[in-house]
């Protein structure tokens, strides 16, 4: 019963799946190639890393608005100072990082010792973050080594997927650290974790650590796949990221769900835009059917909760 | 020894009595839009002129029409982030159904004004009956008026879509009487009626009883849900009446207009004293928040700020007003 929600956002990805993948079979008569599956992982690796990040601090009941505004910057810092030798790649990979890192630390100490809310403070360094990726790169342009591009995302194959599978060791090794308990604790009871000797705001400065880490991890791939930047393509990521977590079955109300499911969600998401396309519909329609996708999943999510909260 | 509290209990009820913490915000949030205006003249002599004033008031209206709705939804707790492509997408279907035509004006406008309740609806009713958080079902309504503004209109290249908006619009907006322009009577207007709901009718008492315990004022008798769903589609149709009165002033529509409204609207509520926990501050506090956040960006421009400083300076703003009156009282 625990595992319903997770159940749930697999069935979610299987039916989208399932419904594309017959799309696609009765236009081209063939099944899907190595070359789909390597565009539909390229495409999903960046929103899988900013849909575990959301997970990380959604369990601890916060919201991270700034994910898009994080990862337009790392994106622009590192498309115009990247270059094709090694040690650049390495030190501006590092960077982009720690870019995320930083960003995650100032949204998570006004959180925890300002004591604000993290809708607002978040929005709030949305507007920070996304205005100084602009100053970065005000016109999408900077470039990516091809080099890099090779490294991170093959292009024979969908090889992204073991960049999904890291993550997910990542996360089961996270769950079963301390700091992953207290994550998981603050958002059961807060009053209770803090009396059991958890270090509530600590624990939650190093859940938005944690999450702007992952996100600048997405967007250094995303950088990687669009061979440039610009600082404007990473709004969409605020919706998906956490359309992804609520497909996946993460409670809003802290404490409740696996970022296995959000990986779930995060795909089934980014089948969306060939799905349309398949169907024939114009991609101008992609964001109301994301939307769409959102609305529905917390309607259904909501009826569910009525009816099991009626029966007890 | 008992008898020393006495006067200074005293004294502790008659001060609030004229300057509750709730006027003093707001006071002070005119206080910083005065300052403003005089630091502009300072710096640049001018600024402070009635051709200048009348502009960034004017200005200042559009951020306040979206911040009407703003403050309904953060009063009782919420927040709505459906603003910018409700409020884009009136601007869209304003002048795509009147198609600059006077005789249309009134039914695309009522058209308009019903798109953006129904928006407001969908939110309102995840909220209220099925307990989805308001940040979540606002930014999925956002996505979804986004996505349907984009295709129905082909992303702007429709026939209609270089529609200008009726004249009668426009010169509801722009067109001055006793110098003073007829969106600022809009907005005079709005302001008395938002401050006469909340402040003088039951509906207002009902609004501040939600925001400061939902569950009490539920056991009090009131219909907490029927309540929040008419502020969230208050929301959406102060959003859509924000892009009518945009899609007036600028004669016609863009994608992307709405972008700024999300941040200046919250920002102006939070300045002009509305508590985010809900249940605390007035439209008055969010006119002020409004006129102040318009002056000082136009204000930075004048001072040779690039673009990206004003987002910079929405989100500065947002989190230094947050530190002086939004740090929650919990000790954690």
């Amino acid at each position: 019963m625990q595992q319903a929600p997770l159940l749930l956002s697999f069935a979610i990805l299987a039916g989208t799946f399932g419904v594309y993948a017959g799309l696609f079979v009765s236009n081209q008569h063939h099944f899907l190639t190595p070359f789909e599956g390597q565009s539909i992982v390229n495409t999903a690796v960046p929103l899988v890393f900013a849909a575990v990040g959301q997970t990380v601090v959604v369990l601890t009941r916060g919201l991270d608005l700034s994910v898009g505004g994080v990862m337009a910057l790392t994106n622009t810092i590192v498309a115009s100072n990247m270059h094709s030798s090694t040690g650049s790649m390495v030190a501006w990979s590092l960077i982009g990082l720690a870019i995320g890192a930083g960003a995650g630390l100032v949204n998570g100490c006004l959180i925890a010792f300002g004591r604000l809310q993290p809708i607002l403070v978040t929005l709030a360094t949305l507007s920070i973050y996304s205005g100084l990726a602009i100053k970065v790169l005000p016109e999408p342009g900077g470039s990516i080594p091809i080099e890099y591009t090779k490294f991170m995302a093959n292009v024979n194959g969908p090889w992204g997927l073991i960049y999904v599978a890291g993550l997910l060791l990542v996360w089961f090794v996270f769950r079963r650290t301390p700091f992953g308990v207290a994550v998981y604790a603050i958002g059961n009871d807060q009053a209770a974790a803090r009396a059991s000797g958890i270090k509530v705001r600590l624990v939650k400065v190093g859940a938005y650590v944690f999450a702007g880490t992952l996100f600048s991890a997405g967007a250094l791939f995303f950088s990687a796949t669009t061979l440039g930047g610009d600082a404007t393509a990473f709004d969409p990521f605020i919706l998906t990221s956490i359309a992804a977590v609520v497909l996946g079955g993460i409670s809003f109300f802290g404490g409740r769900g696996s970022a296995v499911g959000a990986v779930a969600g995060a795909f089934a998401l980014t089948l969306v835009t060939p799905l349309l396309f398949q169907a024939n519909v114009n991609q101008l329609y992609t964001d109301a059917f994301q939307g769409l996708f959102l609305v529905l999943a917390v309607v259904l999510a909501g009826l569910v909760g009525r009816l099991v909260s009626a029966r007890t | 020894m008992t008898v020393a509290p006495a006067p200074v209990k005293e004294r502790i009820r008659r001060v609030p009595e004229v300057l509750t913490p709730d006027r003093l915000r707001t006071i002070v949030a005119f206080v910083a839009a005065i300052a403003v205006f005089g630091i502009g003249e300072i710096l640049h002599p001018g600024f402070g002129s009635a051709e200048s004033v009348k502009a960034i008031l004017l200005t200042a209206s559009f951020v306040g029409f979206v911040a009407a709705g703003q403050t309904f939804v953060v009063l009782v707790g919420g927040i709505d982030l459906s603003v910018p492509w409700v409020l884009n997408a009136g601007a869209i279907l304003v002048v795509t159904t009147s198609l600059g035509q006077d005789g249309r004006a009134s039914w695309a406008v009522l058209l308009t004004l019903a798109m953006g309740l129904g928006f407001g609806l969908v939110n309102g009713l995840a909220v209220a009956f099925l307990a989805v958080p308001a940040v979540v079902i606002t930014l999925a309504m956002g996505g979804v008026a986004q996505g349907l503004t984009l295709g129905l209109s082909q992303g702007l290249t429709c026939s209609s879509c270089a529609s200008y908006a009726p004249p009668v619009i426009r010169h509801a907006v722009t067109g001055e009487a006793l110098g003073i322009p007829g969106g600022l009577f809009l907005w005079l207007g709005i302001a008395l009626l938002m401050t006469f709901v909340l402040g003088y009718t039951t509906f207002g008492r009902r609004v501040y009883a939600i925001g400061n315990n939902a569950e009490a004022s539920f056991l009090a008798g009131v219909n907490v849900r029927l309540v929040t769903v008419v502020l969230y589609m208050l929301s959406g149709m102060f959003a859509a009446f924000a892009g009518i009165t945009l899609a007036a002033y600028g004669g016609q529509a863009s994608l992307g207009m709405g972008d700024p409204y999300l941040f200046q609207s919250i920002a102006a509520v939070v300045i002009g004293g509305v508590s985010i926990l809900g249940g605390r501050g007035n439209y008055l506090g969010s006119t002020a928040g409004s006129i102040t956040l318009v002056a000082l960006v136009t204000l930075l421009l004048a001072e040779n700020m690039p673009d990206w400083g004003r987002d910079v300076v929405y989100g500065g703003v947002i989190l230094a007003i947050l530190l002086l009156y939004g740090r929650e009282k919990t000790a954690v």
